[in-house]
């Protein structure tokens, strides 16, 4: 692999909801203004600038008004977008207050006030047939379509990816399946599927085991200099990184949630010439500005 | 355990209850076995998604399938219930309880004295124990860095109920802040400190039985030691929900949270620790690292057949704790 190939940069969207995996006590510090997505979007568009292709984010109601304004910036057709689902906070919090019951009640409804048809009819099949992957794609299709109506018609929307819990979950539990069907659904709507994992080394063995091509897919995982979440250790995710037929692989947390500089951070991702591209979040103009130049002058 | 593999069984199917099934169903000397939940429609998908284990609707179903250890994962006011069904039926001898162990501490004697009664290796799901931060901690007053501990601030926050507008059942049967979150914060205390007896109490917006949603409550010891904790889940910007302690002791202050531990000592000597710096991989990641080193833990105890911590017996001491600050409080104290 050549070290002059473009790794694809991409802004994150942790610190517009509130996330620092440094300290949670750091994150509420930021203050309030992360939570207006005009900041959000004016962050994004500075990135763009700055030299990042796309933003990678979690479907919720923030990240949603983040790529309406953007597109009414005129932003959408620069912008390859990633998009996470499902919003795994959202989902848990309203677990907790309202029960699991409670929560699938509730998201029927938001389907059914969607006006969807494709979505309610597949919902339909797979609440009667008792099919799982009948209301995965319904869970998709409205996804899919919410995020297409906010971010115009002209955004490029690259892949959709399943949230850690949902393809960690799935890899503890052996659900092939579950993966193939999620490959074969999101082929058949010309998108690449994706994953993002805590568990990249054992995502690629088993991925190999059940003969699903990893070509046809993005994976989002940690890689950073100290190892941090990256399991079941750095040397092992490095070793399965290296064995990959083609890079597929956006890197996060490259700053081990700002444990770590951005040059020394960088540095190490330098090495890693299998990967596709990275992903950073960035919580201020400047950051923005100065990130993704360092980013572009060393990666790309 | 002479088996190589153990067969085990998870009892409620709600989000606690598919995470261990999950983690146990990854692990190398576990067979996930059978799941047990109420519910028609959990019943039915998961019988469409678990293709090789059995699916039940009743613990009792469980007895036929040879079960070695079994999880509890309903809602906390079912615990006692279930464990009582599982001692008498001789369904399994080894249990894990998510926590709390029990509704009460009166229930939680009663199951504390089954287990006694049958033996095998019994835990519940107090998983901060197994946070690298929290160890950290543990490991520094164990060596008695800070010297000789006179009090601590203990805090248990989150967002979960800001701007819920009714109790609703499932917040209910959450037991309130205290058995929601609040138990995790108390553990670790009775874990740092030893036991702990409640001084004076206060709960907030108590709108439905053992349902408030915030309470400041203070413990001491005979030794001296005092001891406050402040537990919300009404709490503005707790996106996640956060709990820690600020340790004074005769030699410096510590404080310890989920992210990092911090360390001030009296001759100007400081060091902080952050998950980073502290061995957090695991060989498989879910929901938290500390998920899979509590169960990988249990299982091992298990299969080697010596006792695991917290056992019922020192998680029954948070019930204890839990009725005190209610009856305090219940009489202004």
């Amino acid at each position: 692999m050549s070290n002059e190939r473009k790794k694809m940069l991409l802004v994150g969207d942790n610190p517009f909801h509130g996330i620092s995996h440094l300290s949670q006590e750091r994150a509420r510090v930021r203050g309030d203004a992360m939570v207006y997505p005009e900041y959000a979007a004016n962050l994004v568009m500075t990135s763009l600038e700055n030299g990042a292709d796309g933003f990678m984010f979690s479907v919720s109601e923030m990240t949603l008004s983040i790529l309406r304004i953007i597109c009414e910036m005129g932003g959408g057709r620069r912008l390859r977008l990633y998009a996470i689902v499902p919003y795994a906070f959202e989902y848990v919090r309203l677990a907790t207050q309202i029960g699991t019951p409670g929560l699938i009640k509730k998201f029927a409804k938001q389907i059914t006030v969607s006006r969807n048809v494709r979505a309610i009819a597949m919902g339909l099949k797979g609440v009667v047939r008792t099919d799982p992957v009948a209301l995965l794609k319904t869970y998709l299709i409205y996804e899919i379509s919410r995020i297409k109506s906010s971010a115009g018609k002209q955004a490029n929307l690259d892949s959709v990816l399943l949230h850690e819990i949902i393809t960690d979950m799935a890899l503890a539990l052996n659900l092939d399946w579950l993966f193939k069907s999620y490959m074969d659904f999101m082929l058949e709507l010309q998108m690449k599927p994706g994953f993002n994992t805590r568990n990249f080394a054992y995502l690629v063995k088993k991925f190999g085991d059940w003969n699903l091509d990893l070509r046809e897919t993005i994976i989002v995982t940690p890689f950073n200099k100290v190892g941090f979440q990256m399991n079941p250790s750095q040397i092992e995710c490095e070793k399965a990184l290296a064995n990959l037929p083609e890079p597929n692989t956006i890197a996060i947390s490259i700053l081990a949630a700002g444990y770590l500089k951005p040059p020394e951070a960088i540095n190490y991702i330098r090495t890693l010439t299998d990967l596709k591209g990275v992903a950073v979040g960035v919580s201020k103009e400047h950051h923005a500005r100065e990130t993704f130049k360092l980013l572009k002058e060393n990666l790309v | 355990m002479s088996r190589e593999k153990l067969r085990v069984a998870v009892v409620g199917l709600g989000k606690m209850g598919v995470l261990h099934a999950s983690i146990l169903n990854i692990l190398p000397n576990v067979q996930l076995t059978a799941l047990c939940d109420k519910s028609t429609v959990i019943l039915k998908f998961s019988k469409r998604i678990f293709n090789r284990v059995h699916v039940v609707d009743d613990v009792e179903k469980l007895s036929a399938l040879d079960i070695d250890v079994i999880y509890v994962t309903t809602p906390i006011f079912s615990h006692s219930l279930v464990a009582k069904n599982v001692y008498s039926r001789e369904i399994a001898r080894n249990l894990f309880i998510e926590k709390t162990l029990a509704s009460s501490y009166d229930e939680a004697k009663e199951v504390c004295e089954l287990a006694q009664a049958f033996g095998g290796v019994n835990m519940v799901g107090y998983m901060k124990r197994f946070a690298v931060t929290f160890r950290k901690a543990k490991n520094l007053l164990t060596q008695e860095t800070l010297g000789e501990v006179s009090s601590f601030d203990a805090y248990a926050y989150s967002s979960d109920f800001l701007g819920s507008k009714k109790n609703s059942k499932t917040s209910a049967s959450r037991g309130g802040a205290l058995r929601d979150s609040g138990c995790h914060v108390v553990d670790l205390a009775l874990w740092f400190f030893g036991d702990l007896q409640v001084d004076s109490a206060k709960l907030q917006s108590p709108t439905e039985k053992d349902s408030e949603n915030s309470v400041y409550f203070r413990v001491k010891k005979p030794s001296g030691l005092e001891g406050k904790f402040s537990v919300s889940r009404c709490m503005e910007n707790y996106r996640l929900p956060e709990m820690g302690l600020l340790v004074r002791g005769s030699k410096g202050i510590m404080r310890v949270n989920d992210d990092k531990v911090s360390l001030k000592l009296k001759g100007g000597k400081s060091s902080t620790w952050y998950r980073h710096d502290l061995n957090d991989n695991v060989f498989f990641w879910l929901g938290a690292p500390e998920y899979v080193r509590e169960d990988e833990y249990f299982v091992k105890s298990v299969l080697e057949n010596r006792s695991a911590e917290p056992s019922f017996y020192a998680a029954s001491k948070v019930d204890y704790i839990i009725d005190q600050v209610r009856y305090r409080a219940g009489r202004n104290e």
